[in-house]
């Protein structure tokens, strides 16, 4: 077993770990989607770090990394849209108080 | 034979189709009467060219159905038919309001058929069952209107008085029979003896009661109760009719002791009857003492030995006092009552149906050359001829001498008074009642035929009778118009009034007594039926008992048969409403509480969300990891 491969995805678990706690424990919409980006992240480390010291040879690799950062952009487009549509008629993105979803 | 079947039938089936078919009663009542009067006609002529028609059906053994058309009944049943007919038509327009028209037509053409059945019987027991047929049909004819006050009272006592007089009648018929083995009327006529006496004597008693002769003659005036075209029927040609009628039948056979008794009975009440209607204050119940008083007359005729006589002066009266009451009943339209009062002066507000009344009236007086003058000149003379002349002639000059006078009296009260307003025209009862008037003019000119045809021309008198009749007549009408009847009776009239009321009056005669003997049937009934036929009646109740086991088990096979299908009825409903129908709701029920359940999952908020998300993704997760353990 490669020892980089491992600390590469040591870092990664970190990273989705507090993504995932962050997601979780924040009421702020703004904080949430910052635990999300987090999580996505920690799926980017992992992707590189499986291409640099397994497939190096491989360029899709590289290509899927590039596609799943444009759609966390777009991601973060559409979720700061919202929060920012929130706070304009509501005055807060409080996620505690939008409860408007429940079915 | 079919004109004898149509003149019974024709009136019957009318009857049956007015109670069937609930409507048209009119049209209805005059299309019988018109057919009975068809089958009259028909049987007239047939007769009057000698031949006569006759019918037998079987019926009891030895003992058939006759039915006879005899030149007597034919002509009976010719009279019957023609005032039936004319009646009705003066009903529809009398009757046009009320709203029980069905039951007063059929009714009415129940009694006539029970009518020419009486008259055209040719046994005894076909004469019975009519004559029982014609009371019970005369007793719901005059409470027809058994609403108002004192009518029904009025038939139960016409009922209960003709029925008590009835008896003769049964017991003298059973002698009759018993005596010469046969029913036949014609045959019976022959006997003579003892018993024919007695039978003759039973059977006066009936005609008495039927009649209304002395001392039975309360019943008529109250029968007045009913509608007027009901006692025109009745006074005329039928119920009253029909016992002079049996007379005249049974003429022949009388002795001549029973015959003076007939022509006593007969002149007494043409007086008695005759002060009665001169006393009354009330015209159609003046009519109807008038009614009892012409048949007193027409007895002093049977009694005299000249039933053709009796005969004649009972079609001459059939017309006249017909006309007579179908006049008082419009006059009692125009008024609302009958009491003399009330219609003084009713006449010269409808002066052409005042004609007619006075033209039934003059006639009924004995002016001629009215139907009536020829009538009573013939009872007249026949009294003068009989062997009772003493007794019978004064008797029947009084009783003529009253009727002029009763008549006068009412012809002043309708003509002297107060006319009243103008009335409207009543086309069909002015119709009925002018053939009718017609009738009593004209009838006299043909006497002399019906003479020839019946084989008894009676001999023509000189002329100290017509003289006689005429001279009566007229001083009774001069009498009646110009004297007031309290001068003209003196002491008699409070008597009068009350329609003398012999012994104790006519409840105590008749009412209690009937009671009595009902009382006594009843007992002896009792007594019977618990000792001589009690073995009979042993039989009849075990019978009764096994045809009530029978019944119960049939009764209770089918209740079995029910309450099995209740039960799998019961069922069906216990599994359809338990089963099926439980299943389907309990599934729609939990599917309702599933959805509720997984709605409380939906919180709305975004980390609950995010963390069911984690968890799922989790377990996901560890689902794939632990793969290579367990695939």
């Amino acid at each position: 077993m490669i020892p980089e491969l491992i600390i590469a995805l040591s870092v990664g678990a970190a990273l989705f770990g507090v993504g995932l706690y962050g997601a979780l424990s924040q009421t702020n919409l703004v904080m949430i989607i910052m635990g999300v980006e987090l999580i996505l992240a920690a799926a980017l480390v992992n992707l590189v770090a499986f291409w640099r010291y397994l497939y190096p040879d491989v360029p899709a690799a590289q290509m899927f990394v590039l596609i799943v950062m444009a759609v966390m952009a777009v991601e973060m487009a559409v979720g700061f849209g919202i929060a920012i549509a929130r706070f304009r008629s509501r005055g807060s993105v409080e996620m505690e108080e939008a409860r408007e979803l429940k079915g | 034979m079919t004109m004898l079947v149509l003149t019974l039938l024709g009136p019957l089936l009318a009857a049956l189709a007015m109670f069937t078919l609930r409507r048209m009663p009119e049209v209805l009542a005059l299309t019988g009467a018109v057919f009975g009067f068809a089958g009259a006609l028909g049987l007239f002529v047939a007769v009057s060219d000698g031949v006569v028609v006759s019918i037998s059906l079987p019926f009891l053994p030895d003992f058939p159905i006759r039915l006879v058309a005899s030149p007597l009944t034919a002509t009976l049943s010719m009279v019957v038919a023609t005032v039936a007919a004319m009646v009705l038509i003066y009903a529809a327009g009398y009757m046009r309001k009320d709203p029980e028209r069905v039951r007063f037509f059929g009714t009415m053409l129940l009694f006539v058929t029970a009518m020419q059945a009486l008259v055209l019987s040719g046994d005894w027991i076909t004469l019975l069952a009519a004559w029982e047929m014609m009371g019970f049909a005369s007793y719901l004819l005059i409470g027809f209107w058994y609403g108002r006050a004192g009518v029904a009272s009025a038939a139960m006592r016409a009922f209960l008085y003709t029925r008590s007089a009835d008896l003769g009648l049964y017991i003298g018929v059973f002698i009759l029979i018993g005596m010469s083995g046969t029913s036949e009327i014609a045959v019976t006529l022959i006997s003579t003896g003892t018993p024919t006496l007695v039978a003759g004597v039973l059977l006066l008693v009936a005609a008495m009661g039927k009649s209304a002769q002395v001392p039975l003659q309360d019943w008529l005036m109250r029968a007045m109760a009913g509608p007027t075209p009901v006692s025109a029927l009745l006074h005329s040609a039928t119920l009253v009719a029909a016992g002079a009628i049996l007379l005249i039948r049974t003429a022949p056979m009388l002795p001549d002791g029973v015959l003076l008794v007939v022509g006593i009975v007969g002149g007494i009440t043409a007086v008695i009857t005759g002060l009665i209607a001169l006393a009354e204050r009330d015209l159609k119940r003046l009519l109807a003492a008038s009614t009892g008083s012409q048949y007193g007359l027409m007895l002093v005729a049977i009694g005299a030995g000249a039933p053709i006589a009796a005969l004649l002066h009972l079609i001459a009266h059939a017309a006249i006092k017909s006309s007579l009451f179908l006049g008082a009943g419009v006059f009692q339209h125009d008024r609302d009552g009958t009491g003399l009062e009330t219609l003084a002066g009713a006449g010269r507000a409808r002066p052409g149906i005042f004609a007619g009344f006075a033209i039934a009236a003059l006639a009924l007086a004995g002016i001629p050359p009215l139907a009536a003058f020829f009538s009573k000149d013939a009872i007249i003379a026949a009294a003068l001829d009989s062997t009772a002349a003493p007794w019978l002639l004064p008797l029947a000059l009084a009783g003529s001498v009253l009727t002029g006078a009763y008549m006068g009296r009412a012809l002043n009260v309708l003509w002297d008074g107060d006319a009243g307003p103008v009335q409207v025209p009543v086309p069909l009862m002015t119709i009925g009642m002018g053939i009718l008037v017609a009738l009593a003019t004209g009838l006299g000119l043909g006497f002399g035929a019906l003479e020839h045809m019946l084989g008894a021309e009676i001999e023509k008198p000189g002329w100290i009778v017509p003289a006689m009749g005429l001279a009566v007549g007229l001083a009774g009408l001069i009498l009646g118009w110009f004297v007031p009847p309290a001068r003209l009776l003196g002491p008699l009239l409070t008597p009068a009034q009350n329609g003398f009321a012999v012994a104790g009056g006519m409840d105590g005669l008749i009412l209690r007594p009937a009671l009595a003997i009902a009382a006594n049937c009843e007992a002896m009934e009792q007594r019977l039926l618990l000792a001589q036929v009690g073995t009979v009646r042993r039989i009849g109740l075990g019978t009764a008992q096994l045809a009530e086991h029978a019944d119960a088990a049939l009764f209770a096979f089918s209740l079995w048969v029910g309450q099995l299908s209740m039960r799998l009825g019961l069922a069906s409903k216990f599994t359809d409403t338990n089963g099926i129908d439980a299943a389907i709701f309990g599934f729609v029920q939990r599917m309702i509480a599933a959805g509720a359940q997984a709605r409380r999952l939906q919180s709305g908020f975004i980390h609950r969300e995010l963390a069911l998300t984690a968890i799922g993704i989790a377990l996901i997760v560890a689902g794939l990891l632990a793969a290579p353990y367990y695939s």
